[in-house]
């Protein structure tokens, strides 16, 4: 038998690190992939898992990556081990629970030096939601300000986790990570599934190759799957033949099959990325399972914002890198927008905020482009006094006031979870965000589940960066759409020098539309530099003015020598000036600043 | 291009009593028992450049020098010595020597009279002592002023920098302050607004919040005030920072700002001039200019072996030059800009004219392009678009 062949379901352990950051989930990670000489030292690049630049600047995971390992164990047999990895931030929160479903168990890495910490407890709940079982790790013993049986007894007491199983562990020296491994052995259960029955398999990740088009990551929940197999995705209903089945070590190895229990990839040969989704179920087209696996969600985008490039020669070189990317990133769609402040540029649908960053970064990283990313709207049901409905997703598509019977906004059912102490905090947030309680169970001493019907415009501003942050980090955020519901939504204008900036409106709820457009001028009068005229901003709902601020004109700028060797620092001085500018855009006769337009994605602030 | 050979001659003399809190400037302070060592053995390398580039001829068309520091008067009877081997190389029809109140001399003044120098520049910054001590002036109002009377009684023509938008500087005390030089009567006045270089001592005051540096608003205010109050004292403003009684235009700086090619000796002293290229890329439009580049270079140690080098293209030559002549009230002369187009195309440097004109930064006077008020106190705006035109 050789080492990548399969192997009963008795010898697999699925399972993911979850860990509060800096914990060391990484370096576990690279530790257990070097012990099972998965990796030779001599390649080991720290935190393999995390492959894109920006998540490893970012120390955040964005997409889920699933590696291979092979372990014999101190009873003499050898174990196939899927450490499978998760994003870790909410815009990917479907994302996350479908990794989780791929798992049987979570090695929950807890700093025997800074004890239970708020990612812990949010992680260590999204992990006991998905019935995970936890193998508790305690980790830096190595380090003289280790206190493990402290440690211990705060698993036991916050996190309702028994703690006699906690394993110490120094991911620096490798120290314990054997007891680690023999621990998942024992711990976590194997899979269970039935290898006679047809292929069941959950797709958790997928990315797009030249050469093979869509590969997706799967976990064979039934029967098994091989080269040759004429396959249906079960809710997006393509068809297509296997190309190949693999593993990865984290280098891809094929494989003959991918057997009841294993995760592995599939090649589909699919040409369009958008045909796979996270999520979907994959069965044999001519003997399909009696069902797909449930939580089925599609990607859909949350958030919509425009994108311009702030040279609009580069429109066309925006377009196909938004092609290039969504490659790899199918949830990414656009619509081409124009701005009468901007130009042309494209309205963008995410995930939410961070995936926005996220893709505005790599769009100007990898394909060297300048963009104003402007206010984020979500997809507005309006009904029109003709009776017509129409979809609005950014506010410059808003009809007239006349013209609008009334508008309806997404609510969602959002779930947090935060020890009791931060209940109030937590409702109180809410409460500003226009969201109503419907729901609290005392899920134990440690923590609530509190639930709450509240608007996605109102959650993807900075719902969950406050909630971080008024919870010390404690509380962890799911969500899910709930449905449509009548809202009184207005469109607040800013005007500069008197012209209506598009790319600055905004659709907000009437009772929050003064408050932020006092907010929003104050902060615009902060960004916007002096320029040689005074510069009046103004936030109008139609045509009343609710609020102004006003830009002093500039009166003088640096005045330094300039003799001999000062004339070169002088160009210098000159040249940074006008790189300066180069980041403005001239909108009518007032440079505005890129932060202008981020400033009204905090406004908040 | 015209001239290849020096007209100017620049001394600089990296030494201070004592370090001003806002001088980002190259001088060092010493103990008075080291000073007197460290400046001997400056002193020698210095005259043996000097020497050097005498002896080579390249100071024979040198029309002015200027000593600056630092603070040049520190250095006793070692500063008339220079001055007169100085003379021993060249003729030049102005010689400035920039002193402080504090250790200005009456032997001095007259042994610098007398070894040729023409000019004292002070550096006296405010009459108030409350700003002198912001600053780390070690002089008072009194020495200033008695400096002054030393230099005219001594027969030179002289000159008073000042600053304002000073920690704690009123509108009250900055008239004062002016009217107090005026009444002095100086030849020549140059004002700079405070400006807090990264690393001074004043910075960390002002990141510490201890002082509270004036904003824009004042600070125009103060150049404005500075502007009406010299006028009216018949003081001609020439450049932007720099106002003369008739016929003494410090003619130094205006070679500086005239592309006129400079020698500077002395650790970080720098130099200017005018190299013929091969490169065939540096011949003129019309092919009838003779190629060139310009060359600067920065002495970086005192023995001037080792140098910081940019060199300037044809066009950025011209661009340097536009950008040079916004500083000055004559502004960018019709014939500068028809021997730029030789090299900028025309179209360009109309175009940046009239985006000058446009935005009131400038305007034409008499076949001059000249700043306006705004362009004196928004200056950076008005030399952007000109050294724009380097590419």
């Amino acid at each position: 038998m050789t080492r990548m062949d399969t192997i009963d379901t008795s010898h697999i352990r699925n399972f993911s690190i979850v860990a509060h950051i800096d914990h060391g989930k990484s370096t576990i990670s690279d530790r257990i992939l070097e012990l099972t000489r998965t990796v030779e030292e001599r390649d080991m690049e720290s935190q393999l898992l995390d492959t894109m630049d920006i998540e490893r600047e970012r120390g955040i995971t964005i997409k889920s990556n699933a590696v291979r390992v092979m372990y014999d164990a101190d009873d003499g047999e050898t174990y196939q081990f899927n450490l499978i990895d998760t994003p870790g931030h909410v815009d990917f929160t479907y994302e996350v629970s479908r990794s989780l479903a791929a798992c049987e168990g979570a090695v929950l890495v807890v700093d025997a030096t800074q004890g239970v910490e708020a990612q812990t407890v949010s992680n260590a709940n999204l992990a006991m939601n998905a019935n995970l079982d936890i193998v508790p790790a305690i980790n830096k013993i190595d380090l003289p300000s280790a206190h493990p049986e402290e440690v211990k007894v705060e698993i036991e007491d916050e996190l309702a986790i028994p703690a006699d199983d906690a394993v110490c562990v120094s991911g620096k020296t490798g120290e314990g990570i054997h007891d680690l491994l023999e621990s998942i052995v024992f711990l976590i259960s194997p899979p269970k599934g039935d290898a006679s029955k047809p292929l069941k398999a959950l797709i958790l990740d997928s990315y797009f190759d030249e050469y093979r088009g869509v590969v997706a990551t799967v976990r064979v929940f039934d029967g098994s799957v091989k080269k040759g197999d004429q396959l249906r995705m079960m809710q997006g209903g393509e068809d297509f033949l296997v190309d190949g089945v693999g593993v990865r070590r984290p280098a891809e190895v094929a494989v003959d099959v991918l057997a009841v229990g294993e995760v592995g990839y599939v090649v589909t040969g699919l040409k369009d990325p958008e045909a796979v989704h996270v999520g979907d179920t994959l069965t044999f087209r001519d003997n399909p399972c009696d069902a797909p696996l449930s939580g089925y969600r599609e990607a859909k985008p949350m958030v919509y914002t425009g994108l311009f490039p702030i040279d609009n020669k580069d429109y066309e070189n925006l377009r196909d890198a938004l092609e290039k990317l969504r490659v790899n990133d199918p949830s990414l769609i656009w619509t081409p927008e124009t701005s009468v402040a901007l130009g042309f540029g494209f309205r963008v649908g995410f995930l939410g905020l961070l995936h926005m960053e996220v893709v505005k970064e790599r769009l100007e990283r990898e394909f060297d482009l300048d963009l104003i990313a402007t206010s984020p709207s979500v997809d507005y049901h309006v009904y029109k006094t003709d009776g017509e409905m129409i979809d609005v997703r950014s506010p410059q598509d808003l009809p007239d006031v006349t013209r609008i019977e009334h508008i309806e906004e997404p609510y969602l059912k959002a779930k947090v979870i935060a020890p009791p102490e931060y209940t109030g905090a937590v409702m109180q947030l809410a409460i500003e965000h226009r969201g109503i309680t419907t729901d609290m169970i005392h899920l134990s001493q440690k923590s609530v589940e509190m639930h709450f019907d509240v608007p996605l415009a109102e959650l993807i501003l900075d719902f969950f960066d406050q909630l971080k942050s008024r919870t010390k980090g404690y509380a962890s955020l799911d969500y899910e759409f709930s449905d449509y519901r009548v809202s009184e939504l207005v469109k607040l204008d800013i005007l500069l020098s008197g012209d209506e900036v598009d790319a600055l409106s905004f659709i907000v709820h009437k009772d929050k539309a003064y408050a932020l457009a006092r907010s929003l001028c104050d902060k615009l009068k902060e960004i916007i530099p002096r320029q040689q005229f005074e510069v009046p901003i103004q936030g109008a709902i139609g045509n009343k003015i609710i609020a102004r601020s006003t830009v002093k004109a500039h009166r003088k700028d640096v005045l330094a020598k300039c003799y001999g060797g000062d004339i070169s620092r002088k160009r210098k001085l000159l040249e940074k000036q006008k790189e300066g500018k180069k980041r403005m855009k001239a909108i009518g006769s007032v440079e505005v600043p890129q932060e202008a337009f981020l400033a009204i994605l905090k406004v908040e602030d | 291009m015209n001239e290849t050979s020096y007209q100017a001659l620049y001394l600089h003399i990296p030494f201070c009593r004592s370090k001003c809190a806002y001088c980002d400037f190259d001088s060092r302070a010493f103990a008075p028992c080291e000073l007197d060592a460290a400046l001997d053995a400056y002193c020698v390398q210095l005259e043996g450049l000097l020497d050097k580039h005498g002896k080579a001829g390249e100071l024979d068309q040198v029309a002015t020098v200027y000593i600056g520091g630092g603070t040049p008067s520190i250095m006793g009877e070692r500063l008339p010595r220079l001055v007169r081997r100085v003379c021993a190389y060249c003729n030049p029809v102005e010689f400035t020597c920039e002193a402080n109140p504090e250790s200005f001399t009456p032997r001095q003044a007259r042994e610098l009279r007398d070894a040729g120098v023409t000019r004292i520049s002070l550096g006296i910054q405010s009459l108030n002592a409350v700003e002198l001590k912001i600053l780390g002036r070690i002089h008072s109002a009194e020495e200033a002023l008695e400096a002054l009377e030393l230099a005219k009684r001594n027969g030179f023509s002289t000159s008073c920098d000042l600053m304002c938008a000073l920690p704690g500087q009123t509108y009250e005390s900055w008239r004062t302050t002016l009217a107090r030089i005026i009444a002095a009567a100086p030849d020549h006045v140059s004002v700079y607004p405070l400006q807090v270089e990264g690393g001074t001592p004043l910075a960390r005051l002002e990141e510490a919040g201890k002082i509270d540096i004036p904003d824009e608003d004042f600070q125009a205010l103060c150049m404005e005030e500075a502007a009406k109050q010299l006028r009216a004292a018949g003081y001609a403003r020439y450049e932007v920072a720099s106002y003369a009684k008739p016929g003494h235009r410090c003619q130094h700086n205006i070679a500086y700002w005239t592309g006129k090619p400079y020698l500077g000796l002395g650790r970080s002293a720098s130099s200017m001039r005018h190299v013929a290229s091969e490169r065939t890329n540096d011949v003129s439009e019309d092919g009838a200019h003779r190629p060139f580049v310009r060359e600067r270079f920065t002495q970086l140690d005192d023995a001037g072996t080792r140098f910081d080098r940019e060199i300037l293209m044809p066009r950025e030559a011209y661009a340097e030059d536009l950008m040079l002549a916004c500083r000055m009230t004559d502004g960018i002369p019709r014939n500068l800009l028809e021997r730029a187009e030789a090299y900028i195309p025309s179209a360009e440097l109309k175009a940046a004219c009239a985006r000058a004109v446009a935005l009131e930064l400038a305007t034409w006077r008499n076949e001059l392009l000249c700043p306006t008020q705004q362009g004196w106190l928004c200056g950076n705006e008005l030399y952007g678009l000109f050294w724009d035109l380097a590419e």
